[in-house]
């Protein structure tokens, strides 16, 4: 019985002493903001169902200036931190340097040319342009105007990719179906004024854009709210019209009002007004480190960009939008994927590139 | 398009003074408010907090029941009770009203945040709620251009319409308009005449703390339909601003909201007529706040705050 006894205490103390703490700081805004929050959240969770003992704590960033000291206490108590979000960058580079025994993720966080990556550190950032130039490209496709809208945040690189990769999407179409889609590009300045994107929405519908694209986290809502109210207005719908009646009246009328969801998928939020979302596998990026952090061996430091290539980055399956876009363009869609999966595509990430993209070498097999 | 080009197009079209309208409507609410509270001495710097409790209440009313009427009501609610807050310390207590409404917004931030989660299920923001209906006029739709900005606005342009000229009839039109402002000029005098000093200023701050709420929930459910943690993100600030610019006078507040809206409006569509460069773009939208220095700067000495805003009535 007392050796019974003891083993079990002996496991106990065993296992309990393996337990992997995973500490995620979040970014300002914390979780709820459907975006990269509670995307990097869900990849925790992830590890937590499939992993061995891994244990799990989350600590809300409520400022910028609460980035260091959550860091560090996360250090203390954890085996993995995870920061979360492109503003941590300098924090999270500081913290490691300093608990080098503790593993770090930094998602959605580029690595900085000058600085060098410390060995306990693993970047995930994401090739946002890849998913913004499929995106594009249904939505040149779906549009009846011939303009499309870009509602961005601040001035963000991961923000400037997906507005580079969108217009790149657009100009890839036009040169593969000899068409002359225009984008409208505004920014915000903000991540947190719904009523802002709204109104830019408006005023891009005011000048011909039937599509656009929210690009800028909280004041995307404002976007889709936007789309949903013009398009409303111009369907002669009620606000609860069922989805059905909406997708009649779109092709009754001939066109409509859309939105473009981002990070996530977003369609469920106004079904029928949100075309298609634009979307990065946050989760999956986290759930890749933490698995990784299990076996020190295996932990890779270093930046890792996730792009098309190993399923990163991509767009929603159109759940409720999927019958406005023609078949020929979602073949077409899908035969760009594959290309892009085996790098046989360079789809531009800034504007230089951007200016000089010539897909004239594009072929679809059918 | 030149940049001239640019500034002529947008004003010739509807759209702009539609947007410039949307900009304006929590400044209007807010603004007004800061007049009533001020107007009777009593200075109001919480609107930013009561903006966002009004904001929540009703969201977690229209959550609940599903009816954007008594989300309106009882948001109106919400916002006099921390009114009510702000009026009971200050004129009871003579508290220092600065102190005083910065804790109120301090309380708002606190209770929306660990309420958040509870109530909704997440933090940071709720999903799409009902809103107050928008309101078509099908006749007024069709005439060119001005159906184009009037035909179709939320009801709250309407609630609006009716507080300014509700609220610029009470303080200049009846006897009890006259005691605000003598209350809020010379609380001495108004007390030997009879005026009930502390009765008046109550008045004024819970009317402030209903207005407040209204422009709150204008940007959660009459604009959006979802209500966020952050909102209303320094809209009770520049609500201060207007309030200052238009005198103290709730016709003047809405103009100086207007201008402010105006700004708005011109940044955002100056970025969609106009092909800039992203740091022009990142400069344009600090328009409203250069605009609001400039325009408070300027007016400071033309403007004159109620003798009496900010100072506490003690019977001697």
């Amino acid at each position: 019985m007392k050796k019974l006894l003891s083993f079990v205490l002996i496991t106990l103390f065993v296992v309990s002493s393996f337990a992997f703490k995973v500490i995620m700081v979040t970014d300002v805004g914390g979780l709820g903001d459907k975006s990269f929050n509670d995307g990097a959240w869900a990849g925790v969770l992830m590890a937590e169902r499939l992993l061995p003992n891994v244990e799990k704590k989350i600590i809300v960033s409520n400022e910028q200036t609460d980035y260091i000291p959550n860091l560090a206490q996360a250090a203390k108590e954890g085996d993995v931190v995870i920061g979360v979000g492109f503003m941590m960058a300098d924090a999270i580079y500081n913290i490691a340097t300093q608990y080098p025994d503790v593993f770090f993720i930094g998602i959605d966080i580029d690595p900085s040319p000058d600085q060098v990556i410390p060995k306990n550190l693993a970047l995930y950032s994401f090739s946002e342009h890849e998913a913004g130039f499929l995106g594009g490209y249904v939505a040149a496709s779906v549009t009846n105007s011939g303009i499309l809208g870009f509602v961005g945040g601040q001035d963000l690189p991961p923000v400037k990719r997906y507005e580079i990769g969108y217009r790149a999407g657009v100009e890839a179409y036009n040169q593969l179906h000899d068409a002359n889609v225009k984008v409208i590009v505004g920014y915000t300045g903000t991540f947190e004024e719904p009523a802002k994107g709204k109104q830019m929405t408006l005023s891009q519908y005011g000048s011909g854009a039937d599509i656009v694209f929210a690009c800028a986290g909280a004041t995307g809502n404002g976007v889709i709210d936007a789309a949903k109210e013009t398009g409303m207005s111009f369907y002669n719908l009620p606000a609860n019209a069922p989805l059905e009646q909406v997708i009649d009246k779109y092709f009754e009328e001939g066109k409509g009002y859309f939105a473009i969801g981002v990070d996530v998928d977003q369609d469920y939020m106004a079904p029928g007004y949100v075309l298609l979302s634009i979307t990065k596998k946050i989760d999956i990026a986290t759930y890749e480190g933490i698995s990784n952090a299990q076996s020190p061996r295996y932990f890779q430091s270093g930046h890792k960009l996730m792009g098309i290539a190993d399923d990163g980055v991509g767009i929603s399956p159109m759940k409720y939008t999927k019958g406005l876009v023609s078949n020929e363009i979602l073949a077409e869609l899908a035969y760009l994927q594959k290309l892009a999966k085996e790098g046989r595509i360079d789809i531009p990430s800034t504007e230089a590139e951007l200016a000089t993209l010539d897909v004239s070498y594009i072929e679809f097999p059918f | 398009m030149t940049w001239i080009q640019a500034i002529f197009t947008a004003l010739a079209s509807p759209l702009f003074y539609k947007l410039t309208i949307l900009s304006a409507l929590p400044l209007v609410f807010a603004g007004i408010g800061g007049v009533f509270s001020e107007i009777t001495g009593v200075t109001n710097i919480a609107l930013e907090g009561i903006m966002k409790l009004g904001g929540f209440v009703a969201a977690v009313f229209i959550f609940y029941t599903g009816n954007p009427w008594i989300g309106l009501l009882m948001g109106m609610i919400g916002g006099l009770v921390l009114a009510f807050l702000h009026a009971y310390v200050s004129i009871e207590w003579s508290a220092n009203q600065i102190v005083s409404a910065t804790a109120l917004i301090l309380i708002a931030q606190g209770t929306v945040g660990f309420l958040m989660k509870p109530i909704f299920g997440q933090e940071g923001q709720t999903d799409f709620l009902t809103k107050i209906p928008m309101i078509k006029i099908e006749p007024l739709k069709k005439v060119p251009f001005i159906g184009e900005i009037f035909g179709e606005l939320s009801a709250f342009f309407y609630i609006a319409i009716g507080v300014i000229i509700f609220s610029w009839f009470l303080l200049y039109k009846t006897p009890l308009g006259l005691r605000m402002r003598a209350v809020g000029e010379n609380p001495q005098a108004a007390d030997t005449l009879g005026v009930n000093v502390k009765g008046i200023r109550y008045f004024g701050v819970l009317m402030s703390g209903v207005l407040a709420a209204l422009g709150g929930m204008y940007i959660a459910i009459g604009d959006i339909g979802q209500f966020q943690e952050l909102m209303p993100a320094g809209k009770g600030f520049i609500a201060l601003a207007a309030m200052i610019l238009g005198n103290w006078n709730p016709v003047g507040t809405m103009w100086a909201a207007l201008l402010f809206g105006a700004a708005d409006a011109m940044n955002i569509q100056l970025q969609t007529l106009m092909e800039l460069p992203s740091e022009t773009k990142a400069l344009l939208n600090l328009l409203p706040f250069v605009l609001t220095i400039v325009v408070v700067g300027g007016f400071i000495g033309k403007t004159r705050a109620p003798a009496a805003s900010g100072v506490p009535y003690e019977k001697e």
